[in-house]
């Protein structure tokens, strides 16, 4: 009997003992010194940038069409969801799962494609913007391999009013953050695939393209430098990544146009083109650096 | 007797003889008597030769020897000395005065009263400390031949003779030759007897010799050769003052009893007593025996007529007789885990409050010994199939239980159904002794021997129907049935050679059947219960005793609530402390029912499947539903007997007008303890298995509320209903709706229309224990865990923020432009649909306290249908837009607090994700949120309702009483106070379990079972 009093006594406190937690006074006394006097960012702005950064879903139809098989472990697994606690991670890996779940759903993979849909539905939830997910429909679209269509349709969709509403409610910077983590990811998966494709020019010269929406993310991150250390310490991570396009020279040669007449129509027709010069080493630094970025993000 | 005592008394013998002219032929056959009556035929030789040796009966008759004998006698006188010592450390005083009495009667068998003789008599009983006194009446009671010599007080002459032959002497009348003398040694309280004539009178069967002293024991009886009987119990009687000091009258007059089902249980009893009688029901099965005890006992309330004890009613002035009546029922109301001894003393505690310890250890330990049960004051109780007693004994600590506290008045109701005749007659025996100490006791018998029969002053014989037919002398009864039915030896009521009485003779005329023409008995009786009635009511007038104006004299006295309380629960304890089958089960229910839950419910939860974390656990919410459950279930089981069992015990308490509350808070006492016990271990083990971190002592006050509330329900419905089956039965009645109705298996907003309230826990549920303990726990462990506590602030800023910004905005603007597209319409159901819009506007602004830009406006008179604008309605437009904005605002600022305290956390080594992991339950988390709701807002009742998220909300209540919210928000409104949920629900189980205690108190549920069972179903003639 004794034994077993001990015995509880010594559970009792065992399960008592808490972890060291730093108090709320500490807390409230940090956030008076660093009063924040983040610059007014205005809005208008940032959306008009924003909306010139494609859906990253789009670059994932490239990746099939170049011949290359499905590979999960490019993917960031979704178990991974549990340890983004944060708004500023919550929203990159929204974007990112966003970009894994086209990536399966174009190679028609519907499991991992189900449980991307859970981790976004519930990082969604996470930032207060479940509504554009009705788990019910994703779910059903998703149990049906035919309704794929429908279903990457109605996740761009989502993507696109999520954006549209962040922006709407004064919470651009998750639209950002949204926006960079697909970016970013979309740029993992292109560079994955292209070092082993080295002949597909098609994927070099779309990976060559992103230097131009690089230099947007950055310009709209640089907006948030002051105010939020997260999107500060991104920047710099991005501008590393700026540097390595850098070498990648993109050039506008410019020909007259010119007028051709398609089934009685008269259509003029643009006659300039852009060289993208890549090398395999600027793909590979972007790799590099892309991944360390990456890393960052996912882990 | 011991062959060593037998030794020295065989000495002692020889001594005294040889004294003074030696041994007579005469002393030498009282002597071998005497061997005779203590030993085997082969062992008299051997100690008549041992005697013959010491007392030299041999060699008797020489002058020489005589001359030697009386050198010698000093010796002996030294020898005697030696050998009453060693008697002395042997024998009790009893046995002492017996030795006393057979030497003394030794020497009387020849008269030969030497002076040596006499004073080596005198050292025996100076040695064995009887007091000269005394010594001087033994011995003239031994002695004398007269009845004349003998005028002591303690002296009682048995004869034909109508006047006393000395002053101080007692007299009986009896038919009797010569005298018998009775005598009482009052230091020993023992009575010897012998008898002075001619006859042959028999002492238990056998003969008494004239001139002979007897001891007269315990249920002696002397018959005569006239056939009269002499009891031990009529003797003491006769010997008793008591009975005359003892002031009681006992006057009943039943004219009717009719039982709940209409049929009459008794007609016209009419029974008047006084002290110091033993009276007899007898009857026929179903004669309304019991019946009629119960009722003279004040149990059972006649439905026309009075029962007075001097003068008391016995109905409506319970206080003023408390503790005159004692009732031993047929049943044992025994407490089978405790020994003979603890049943005695708790019971004595509970009467004597005034005694020391000692006194009431004294006090049992004297009924024990009367009642012979002192050998087994140890043993445990036990029940029928556990059987440690026997059913004699367990009958006598039945008794004795009355007995303890001395009860003026004592009810039994057949004491000596199942034991042996010896043990009938012990009962009766020991009831008869009582009886001469002054009680008055009734007591029903059925079939008693004739000796039992004979044993009762009174008999009141019952016939079919409650009919009284006979109330008077047992004896007679036999002769007066006789002669009713003419029966030829009608006179004769007893055996002429044995003097035996046959009860069942009564029986046989009373029932005596008509025969028909074939020789077959028939059903129909000779005489009919009513003919007999009527024959009864010309013979026998009952005489009236006057009703003594007096307080019954009680012993009792009554400890204070607060000490019964303390005796009750410590008797409580002791009896569920001794069955170890019950401790254990009850000990290991709780950590074993945790172990098997928590068990089962842990698997490898993280993503990934590696292993296990609190965190991913889907099953929480569950498993605390299950533990309310459980704590309920062990709550209920624990105490749904309790009052059931005790119900006989209580019974026999009820004469004590004992404390109800105090018996009811001792039953709490004990059941709460348990229940601390069961939900602490619980609590331990399933949160070490299931590492619920941190929330031990909250989660176990939960339980140990709820399970403290099962408890007084269970004590509710142990009152209220008699047999233990129902009760079980009735466990899943009161558990399942505490299931369906806990708020997790079902939830509230999808419920039947009947009885859900949209936005608000349904009224029915919050009669539901299980619905307020599951929303205390989960709102706590949500809330208040390590991790979630740092962040709740600014989460539930986030959230209240953006259901405002995100989805009230919206409603409000989607309303307002539909007021204001339609507010000139003369279209009936759109008007309605535009004021029922405006009114709805109305009430959120009216409470909303942001209200910049609508400060110039009266909304009450401007949302109205009627002076509704077009100026309005763009104003509220441009107002919702602000308010937009406003909200907006305030959720980035709690976003970026809860992004702040993060980094701030992490950087001073709060690992946030370990911790989450540790603390944070993400099923309860979702659970408490409401994230599967489809409708976020949703309109009811001219009310916009917030669905999603009610763990950030805020109570809003309609007045100060308004405790009604929606389920699982964190605070609650208490008279206008807002307290945390935790301690609110709390709060409200115990409100719950007040409640149910007053209801216990009052048996509330008790006498609504009792009404509805009063409902006669017809029965169709």
């Amino acid at each position: 009997m004794r034994i077993l009093l001990i015995t509880f006594a010594a559970a009792i406190l065992t399960a008592c003992g808490s972890g060291k937690k730093p108090d709320e006074k500490a807390f409230l006394q940090s956030l008076d010194s660093a009063s924040a006097s983040g610059s007014t960012i205005d809005q208008e702005v940032i959306n008009s940038v924003l909306q010139l950064i494609p859906s990253p879903l789009e670059i994932s139809v490239l990746l099939k069409e170049s011949g290359s098989k499905y590979d999960h472990s490019l993917l960031n697994s979704p178990d991974n969801l549990p340890t983004y606690n944060s708004n500023y991670k919550m929203a990159l890996n929204l974007g990112i799962y966003g970009t894994d779940l086209g990536y399966t759903n174009i190679y028609e993979q519907n499991q991992d494609g189900i449980k991307f849909l859970t981790a976004i539905k519930s990082l969604a939830e996470g930032l207060n913007i479940g509504q554009f997910f009705d788990i019910e429909t994703i779910g059903r679209l998703a149990s049906n391999s035919k309704n794929l269509d429908s279903l990457l349709l109605i996740t761009t969709q989502n993507f696109n009013s999520i954006n549209g509403y962040l922006q709407n409610q004064g919470r651009s910077n998750l639209s950002i953050l949204l926006l960079s983590g697909g970016w970013v990811e979309a740029l993992h998966l292109t560079c994955d695939v292209a070092s082993k494709n080295a002949k597909n020019k098609e994927l070099h010269e779309n990976i060559g393209e992103q230097k131009i929406i690089l230099e947007q993310i950055v310009l709209l991150l640089s907006f948030y430098k002051d105010s939020d250390e997260n999107m500060a310490s991104l920047l710099k991570d991005m501008e590393e990544l700026k540097g390595a396009f850098d070498k990648i020279s993109i050039t506008y040669i410019y020909k007259e146009s010119s007028m051709e007449v398609v089934n009685g129509v008269a259509v003029i027709k643009d006659n300039s083109t852009t060289e993208i010069q890549v090398t395999d080493q600027d793909i590979a630094n972007v790799k590099k650096i892309i991944n360390s970025i990456r890393n960052k993000i996912v882990g | 007797m011991s062959e060593e005592i037998l030794k020295a008394l065989t000495q002692l013998f020889a001594i005294i003889t040889k004294q003074d002219g030696g041994v007579t032929e005469n002393e030498r056959q009282f002597v071998i008597n005497f061997f005779q009556s203590e030993l085997d035929r082969d062992s008299i030789k051997e100690y008549l030769e041992l005697y013959d040796n010491y007392s030299g009966y041999s060699k008797q008759g020489t002058a020489e020897e005589e001359d030697k004998n009386k050198v010698t006698s000093v010796k002996d006188s030294i020898k005697t000395l030696g050998i009453c010592k060693k008697i002395n450390k042997t024998l009790t005083q009893k046995q002492k005065v017996i030795v006393l009495i057979k030497i003394l009667e030794l020497v009387n068998s020849d008269k030969n009263f030497t002076p040596q003789r006499l004073e080596i008599i005198n050292t025996v009983s100076t040695v064995f400390n009887i007091i000269k006194d005394t010594f001087k009446f033994i011995e003239t009671f031994v002695i004398s031949e007269r009845i004349e010599e003998l005028n002591y007080p303690d002296i009682l002459i048995a004869d034909t003779a109508t006047v006393k032959s000395a002053d101080l002497q007692k007299h009986a009348h009896a038919h009797i030759e010569g005298s018998l003398v009775f005598m009482r040694v009052r230091s020993v309280d023992m009575y010897f007897t012998k008898y002075l004539g001619d006859q042959s009178n028999s002492l238990n069967g056998f003969t008494m010799q004239p001139n002979r002293v007897y001891l007269f024991s315990h249920g002696g009886t002397i018959k005569t050769q006239e056939g009269d009987a002499l009891y031990y119990s009529d003797l003491v009687r006769d010997f008793n003052e008591e009975i005359q000091t003892t002031k009681l009258s006992f006057n009943a007059n039943i004219e009717e009893f009719i039982f709940p089902n209409g049929t009459i249980g008794l007609r016209d009893v009419i029974v008047s007593e006084g002290p110091g009688k033993l009276i007899g029901i007898m009857g026929a099965s179903g004669a309304g025996k019991t019946t009629l005890l119960l009722t003279l006992a004040g149990l059972e309330k006649p439905s026309r007529g009075t029962i007075l004890i001097n003068g008391f009613n016995i109905h409506t002035e319970k206080s003023k007789i408390r503790g005159v009546i004692g009732f031993v029922s047929q049943d044992d109301l025994l407490i089978e885990e405790l020994t003979v001894y603890q049943n005695l003393y708790y019971n004595a505690k509970l009467c004597f409050a005034n005694f020391t310890e000692e006194q009431l250890h004294q006090r049992v330990m004297n009924v024990l010994e009367n009642l012979g049960l002192e050998q087994r004051k140890d043993l445990r109780v036990g029940n029928v199939l556990d059987k440690k007693i026997s059913g004699g004994q367990r009958k006598r600590l039945n008794i004795a239980l009355e007995l303890i506290r001395e009860p003026a008045i004592l009810f039994l109701d057949e004491p000596t159904s199942g034991l042996s005749s010896r043990d009938s007659e012990n009962v009766i025996d020991l009831l008869k002794e009582l009886s001469l100490k002054g009680k008055l006791i009734f007591v029903v018998i059925h079939q008693p021997s004739s000796d039992i029969y004979k044993m009762f002053d009174k008999m009141i014989i019952m016939d079919t129907g409650g009919f009284p037919s006979y109330y008077g002398n047992p004896s007679r009864a036999v002769t007066y049935f006789k002669k009713a039915t003419h029966h030829v030896d009608s006179n004769r009521g007893q055996c002429e050679t044995c003097g035996n009485v046959n009860p069942e003779q009564i029986f046989n005329i009373i029932e005596a059947k008509v025969v028909d023409e074939y020789g077959q008995q028939t059903n129909k009786r000779k005489i009919t219960p009513s003919q007999w009635h009527e024959m009864y009511s010309k013979q026998f007038k009952v005489n009236r005793v006057e009703d003594v104006k007096e307080l019954p004299a009680v012993a009792l006295f009554i400890p204070t609530k607060l000490k019964q309380i303390a005796i009750f629960t410590q008797r409580d304890f002791l009896a569920k402390f001794s069955d170890k089958q019950y401790m254990f089960i009850n000990l290991l229910e709780a950590p074993l029912l945790a172990l098997i839950l928590a068990f089962i419910t842990k698997y490898k939860s993280a993503p990934g499947g590696k292993e296990y974390i609190f965190r991913f656990n889907e099953n929480i919410p569950a498993f605390m539903l299950m533990s309310i459950i459980v704590a309920l279930f062990m709550g209920l089981t624990v105490s749904a007997e309790e009052i059931i069992r005790d119900r006989k015990i209580l019974k026999r308490e009820s004469f004590l007008n004992l404390s109800w509350n105090s018996y009811l808070l001792s039953k709490l006492n004990i059941l709460f303890l348990l229940s601390a016990i069961q939900t602490l271990m619980f609590v331990i083990v399933g949160n070490l298995i299931l590492e619920i971190h941190g929330m031990t002592f909250p989660f176990w006050l939960v339980l140990f509320t709820t399970s403290c509330f099962a408890n007084v329900l269970g004590l509710n419905i142990s009152s209220a209903f008699n047999s233990a089956v129902t009760v079980y039965v009735l466990i899943p009645l009161l558990l399942i709706p505490q299931m369906i109705l806990s708020g997790l298996l079902f939830s509230f907003e999808k419920l039947n229309n009947l009885i859900s309230t949209k936005g608000k826990v349904p009224i029915v549920a919050d009669m539901m224990a299980s619905r307020w303990a599951y929303e205390a726990m989960a709102t706590y462990q949500f809330k208040n865990n390590e991790y979630e506590s740092s962040y709740f602030e600014y989460e539930k800023g986030e959230s209240q923020a953006d259901f405002n910004a995100a989805y009230m905005a919206d409603e409000l603007q989607k309303r307002n432009r539909f007021v204001l597209e339609n507010y000139e319409t003369k279209n009936d159901s759109i008007q309605k649909l535009v004021s029922r819009n405006l009114n709805i506007l109305y009430g959120v602004l009216i409470e909303e306290p942001f209200k910049s830009g609508l400060e110039k406006i009266n909304l009450k008179e401007a949302l109205t249908l009627e002076k509704y604008s077009k100026e309005t309605g763009l104003l509220l437009a441009a107002y919702v837009e602000q308010y937009r904005d406003h909200y907006q605002k305030i959720y980035n600022h709690n976003v970026s607090l809860t992004e702040k305290r993060m980094a701030f956390d992490e950087k001073h080594g709060f690992k946030v994700n370990v911790e989450k992991n540790r603390y944070h339950n993400e099923s309860l988390s979702d659970l408490v949120k409401n994230v599967n709701t489809k409708g976020r807002l949703i309109e009811y009742d001219g009310e916009l309702i917030q669905q999603v998220n009610p763990i950030f909300q805020e109570p809003n209540p309609d007045g100060l009483m308004d405790y009604r919210t929606a389920f699982f928000l964190p605070e609650k409104n208490l008279v206008g106070l807002r307290i945390s949920t935790f301690i609110f629900n709390i709060l409200v189980i115990w409100i719950m379990s007040l409640t149910f205690y007053i209801a216990l108190y009052f048996e509330w549920l008790r006498k609504m079972v009792n009404s509805f069972g009063k409902v006669n179903i017809p029965k169709g003639n």
